[in-house]
Order: C-alpha cells, then structure tokens, then sequence
C-alpha cells in the first residue's frame, strides 16, 4: 500500500527533476519510482510527454505507475471507428484517448495497470523490462504462469494474454509502457473494444484482438495495489534504489512546469480524432418509410477526421436531388462526428421546404448518417 | 566537336556523383539533393534497428520544416520512432507508395523506401552533415 503523498515526497521529486543529473550522484545513478494521483487518462498520457520531453534520463531511469477511469486508448497510428464502439462509449461515459507510441487499442479502467519504463534511446530495452514485470508477479505469487512472447505481450498460462506493449521513441529519450491486466471490467472491455462499423477502408495499424484475462481471477489474492508495489520494489532491486514511490500530482505546474497544455493538446478532437490515417467508409443503410424499405449507399472519405468526400445514393423520386446534395455539400469539410453532423443537419432543416414528409424523410436520412460515426 | 562532347560527358558525369552523394544524420536519416531537391530517408542501420515498418506517418506537402525539427514517425513491432528533419526547407513530396507498403522502407531504403523530398533553404546545413564514410565511422562508434 502506498503511503499518501506527503510534502517530503514532492519536496525529493522536485529536486529530482530540477538538478541536473550530473550534479546529484546519489538520485543520478539511481532509479525513479513515480505513481500519480490521478486517475485521468490525458493528464497521465501528458506526465508520459513531460518526462519524454524534459528531463534528463543519459543517467537515470524513471518507472511511472498509473491507472485511469474508464478509458479506451488507441495507438498513435490507429483507426477508433475500426477499433472500438464509439456509440457504447459516449452511452456509457468512457473516454477515448491517442497515445503517442504505437501499437494497438486497450482498455484501461481501475484494474489495469499501466507501467511506462523511461531510458535513454540506448538503454531501451523492452524484453528487460517484461522479464522484471514477471519476476515481480511470481514474487507475489509463485505459482503463476506467466511468460512473455516474441510480440512483448505478457501471457497467461500460454493463451491469456494479460500485458501489452506499446513504445515511442524519440530524439535521445524512448519509453516503454504496457498494461498489467488484474480486475477489469471484462465485459465492458470486450464489448467497447467492438467495432460495429462497416465497410471501413483503412492503412491504420489495427490491433490483434486477444484471449484475456484478470489476474485476480486466477489468484483472489492479487490486487493493483500489491502488483504496482511488487513492481516497485522489483523494480527498486534492479536499480539499486532505496528511494520510495514518489506519488505526483500530473496537474502540478511547479513540479512539471508546462504540462497543462500538454494535456489540454491530448484532449483536443484534431488530436484524438484528427490524427486518424486517411480513411473512407463506403457501406449501405435501410430506411424504413411508409413500410417501405429502402436501401441507401453511401461512401464518405475522411481525412483528419474531416469528410473530404461524401456520396449518398438515394432514388430521385424519393428526396428531390437537390436535398441530398445540399446535405452532401455540407458534410464536406465538417468533422466526421455526430454533434457537428447533427448541428449541421438541424441547422439545414431550416432551409428546407416545410413539407412533413419531406423533413420525415430528411431527418430519417440524417439519422442512418450519424450512425456511421 | 568530339572533344566538347568528352568534356561535357565528364563533366555531367562528375557533377552527378557529387550532388547525388548520400549525407547522414546522426539521429539515422539520410539526404540527397538533386536540382536543389534533398530526397530523405532512413539509414540501413536504422531500418534493420526497427524491424518490419507497419505505418508510415508522414508530413503533408507544403510543410515548413526547420533542421532537426520532428517531421512524421515510423511504427514497427509497437513502437513508433520519431523522425528528424535533417535540413531547413519545405516539404514537396510525400512517397505514396508507403501508404499501401510501408515495408519498401525496409526493402529498399535508400531507393523504393524514401520517405520525403524537401527544399533545401541554406546549402550550407548540407555541410553539417555526414559522409557516408564518416556516418559508417559513427555506427562504429555507437556499436561499440
């Protein structure tokens, strides 16, 4: 369990972070244990770049332990509309965050744990630090069968994966961080992780959907508090460190100066949506009207999350042409998103001919569009 | 006449070798200028420290980039690699080819696998970089 934060703690870290390596030898050839307070995705993902970016690590290592509320995280390089189910999410309060490394998508919530190893480019080594990560599980519990494989994810007795890899590397710094599967939500995380949108073309990198499991299930015992300690002090051995975890508050401006705006930049739509590889979506909807069935094709590209091209396909007699193209017209340029496509299409209505079955008609169209995003 | 033509051959000839020549970065990139367009991408040492190249994130036409300014990023095995302009100038192609074959990076790296071309607005930063001598001498070193 660890201690709550204390001045002391914040007083060490600040002066861990503002000495320059070479002046403080006994923090300088020691390794740094960090844990944050806080349990937001964007703010953690923020401490990863402020580390990343700032701080000296030629001579010294940094482990930083983190959980987040309820999240998905996606690569850098990924797709959410392949990736998971953005509809469910937005139901049910989950965030959607875009981490800098690469890899594929996890869900993140209370019970899984995210470890980021930070080194010098030169010292990254992402086997290492695995190898620690399972000598610091069978510390806890010798009995587990946990190994790692060739692609860096932890395995559970030989099928369950419990751990993912992902890495960034950058000018003279690199980290490594994976996530230690203990409780989560199981439904939660196989439901969200389901894509249901069709007909998606796409060179995003797309993830490797996996058998999972919690480790509490297998062993009751084991809680996120006991495994993020174990790693800690594994992690402490290693380095030879005696110096405790360091709990810090990612929202402190004294501490990491500048890195509110790194997290207000993770949180923005350009970031998490726009970074989107350049995509298109062509698939077909049915609308229901006058119990009538109709079929409708669409084919909409989308590059930063923007919609460079949209074609509805829809019978003349149906909607008079020049309806679909005023909705067509609009939809380029707009962010492929539902608030901004709702705002245009009521905005829209407005303009059109005030006849019920026409603004039925309309809106029902409106309506299958969004569903697509 | 025929002798004009011996001079001229030599001398495209010459003039070809030396502008075509390779300089390095030490962050592993690679530029050659033709027609005072610089053709960027990554070193064979680069390549095989990655492994299999899954995505290319490259930078749009008409980017102004500085010397050393990060520009894009390479992701292989999980891990996307930050790229580092090697020149001031701006950007005026993308290779398109990576968009469906990211692998040409490791394919082909200094031909089918380049990543961007560029302007080259002060010869000069050409002059800081290495030769291929020099970078091979460099790898050496952080081999060792």
């Amino acid at each position: 369990m660890v201690i709550p934060s204390s001045l002391k703690n914040c007083f060490q870290l600040f002066y861990a972070l503002k000495i320059p390596a070479a002046g403080f030898k006994c923090i300088a050839s020691s390794g740094l244990i960090l844990q944050s307070v806080s349990n937001d995705v964007y703010q953690n993902l923020a401490v990863e770049d402020w580390i990343h970016d700032n701080m000296n690590l030629e001579n010294r290592q940094v482990l930083f332990l983190w959980r987040n509320s309820p999240t998905v995280v996606i690569g850098r390089h990924q797709n959410p509309w392949q990736e998971c189910n953005l509809k469910m999410m937005r139901k049910n309060n989950i965030k959607l965050a875009r981490r800098r490394s690469g890899g594929g998508t996890v869900y993140h919530d209370l019970g899984n744990i995210n470890l980021t190893f930070f080194t010098s480019k030169k010292k990254y080594e992402r086997m290492e630090n695995l190898k620690l990560v399972v000598r610091a599980l069978k510390a806890l519990q010798p009995q587990l069968a946990v190994c790692a494989t060739e692609r860096y994810d932890l395995l559970l007795n030989g099928k369950f994966k419990i751990s993912g890899t992902a890495a960034k590397l950058g000018r003279t710094a690199a980290y490594h961080h994976c996530t230690v599967l203990c409780s989560a939500d199981r439904f939660l995380l196989s439901s969200v992780l389901k894509s249901p949108y069709k007909g998606i073309k796409s060179n995003a990198t797309p993830s490797m959907p996996a058998l999972v499991k919690n480790l509490s299930e297998e062993d009751p015992t084991l809680t996120c508090e006991k495994i993020m300690d174990a790693v800690a002090a594994e992690y402490a051995i290693c380095h030879q460190t005696d110096h405790p975890i360091v709990l810090i508050n990612p929202s402190d401006e004294t501490v990491f100066p500048g890195i509110n705006n790194k997290t207000k930049e993770l949180q923005t739509w350009d970031w998490i949506y726009g970074k989107t590889p350049k995509f298109s979506i062509s698939t077909c909807f049915n609308i229901v009207y006058n119990q009538s069935l109709l079929e409708v094709k669409v084919d909409i590209h989308v590059k930063h999350g923007r919609i460079e091209l949209c074609n509805i396909d829809l019978p003349e007699q149906w909607l008079p042409p020049t309806m679909c193209n005023e909705l067509e017209k609009n939809l380029i340029g707009s962010k492929f998103c539902p608030s901004e496509t709702t705002a245009l299409a009521s905005t829209l209505l407005r303009t059109c001919p005030q006849n019920y079955e026409l603004l039925t008609k309309w809106s029902l169209l409106c309506e299958n569009v969004l569903t697509l995003m | 006449f025929a002798h004009s033509q011996v001079k001229c051959h030599f001398f495209l000839k010459y003039q070809v070798c030396f502008i075509l020549a390779r300089k390095f970065t030490d962050k592993h990139e690679w530029i050659s200028v033709e027609n005072g367009i610089g053709t960027v991408g990554i070193s064979n040492f680069a390549q095989e420290a990655l492994g299999d190249v899954v995505y290319c994130g490259l930078p749009e036409i008409g980017t102004k980039l500085t010397k050393q300014e990060e520009f894009g990023a390479l992701e292989s095995v999980k891990a996307a690699s930050e790229l580092y302009s090697p020149l001031t100038g701006e950007v005026t192609d993308i290779n398109t080819a990576l968009a469906d074959n990211p692998g040409l990076v490791n394919k082909s790296c200094y031909e089918d696998g380049w990543l961007i071309k560029m302007t080259v607005d002060n010869p000069s930063e050409l002059d800081e970089l290495m030769s291929e001598d020099a970078y091979e001498k460099f790898i050496k070193s952080i081999e060792d």
